[in-house]
């Protein structure tokens, strides 16, 4: 007779475990986690070599960088004055829970206010790995599209914050921040939406108070709210 | 299946949640590639897609969809909270035990 065993397992346990001793370990050291995804090429290095130059003097902050290969973005952001853990994730289009637990291993979290996760350019994959962060956000820009939460939502659903990046560009793409801002209301009407320019500098103000914002509410509740 | 020699994997049977991220057809591609090439090269997988659940807290209507049209059916609302969905779950195994 054949016979049907029940498991009910989910397939990301093992991830799901780890990210909840990462978060008890962020609690511990009082140290604000933002988990950063994109696309590849829409500015998540750019915003971190900003923040660090910006925010430098004030907090004490570092990197978690995930690329398929090469150091260059590790190493734009070591320049930039932000210390930085490079994980080279081979052919892994996202970074996982144990990648992370890793990387900090390396870091001093109690030295720290923020913790960056730059994780590997992609809209799909990183959306299913908790990293045990506090907050996720997702960095879209303006090249890419107006209609890009249309068409990665489960990525969009689960970010905290969105950054609308390479708005200095928004003449020349013919990108609707009306028709973005529309569909991220129909996913989610509470996202905060950020429009900035790395380049320019325009609007990376309410970015740097975002942050801080994070570092204050994870002084005084240091454990995920979410 | 190792604890009882002789015993064969018939099936696998997967949940792949609507928010899960993951994509039930190159799921299906993939698994059916790695059964063929495992130690029960006969098994089947079956693959079953579960739709996005959610709960309006506007007026408590609990609904389905499976394409992201998140406004509650009842009242339009936007403000739902997302109840199922989520997870990719192996669900069961079907195996043949032989008779001890």
């Amino acid at each position: 007779m054949p016979k049907k065993i029940r498991l009910e397992k989910q397939v990301l346990l093992e991830n799901d475990r780890l990210a909840a001793r990462l978060a008890e370990r962020f609690a511990e050291a009082g140290v604000f986690v933002a988990n950063l995804m994109s696309s590849p090429g829409a500015g998540k290095t750019s915003l971190l070599e900003e923040t660090s130059r910006r925010l430098g003097g004030e907090l004490r902050m570092a990197a978690v960088n995930g690329d398929l290969a090469t150091d260059r973005d590790a190493a734009r952001l070591r320049k930039a004055g932000l210390p930085t853990e490079l994980v080279n994730t081979g052919g892994g289009c996202h970074l996982n829970a144990r990648q992370v637990t890793d990387a900090a291993a390396n870091l001093d979290l109690d030295a720290l206010d923020v913790l960056f996760i730059e994780n590997v350019g992609n809209l799909v994959c990183p959306a299913g790995f908790d990293l045990g962060e506090h907050r996720r956000v997702v960095v879209s820009s303006t090249p890419e599209g107006d209609d890009k939460p249309a068409k990665y939502p489960v990525v969009f659903h689960s970010a905290d914050c969105v950054v609308l990046n390479k708005m200095d560009l928004v003449e020349v793409t013919g990108f609707s921040t009306e028709a973005f801002r529309a569909w991220v209301r129909g996913l989610r009407p509470d996202l905060v939406i950020l429009e900035l320019s790395c380049r320019t500098g325009e609007g990376l103000d309410a970015w740097l108070d975002w942050v801080r914002r994070g570092v204050a509410e994870v002084r005084e509740r240091p454990g995920r709210s979410k | 299946m190792q604890r009882r020699p002789g015993s064969r994997l018939l099936a696998v049977n997967v949940v792949v949640g609507a928010l899960s991220g993951a994509d039930p057809e190159s799921l299906d591609f993939a698994m059916q590639l790695v059964a063929a090439d495992s130690d029960w090269p006969g098994a089947k997988v079956h693959i079953r897609g579960e739709p996005l659940a959610l709960q309006c807290r506007a007026c408590g209507h609990a609904f389905e969809t499976r394409k992201f049209e998140l406004a509650c059916p009842k009242c339009a609302s936007l403000d739902v909270e997302v109840t199922g969905g989520r997870d990719l779950r192996l669900e069961s195994l079907e195996v043949q035990e032989v008779d001890a």
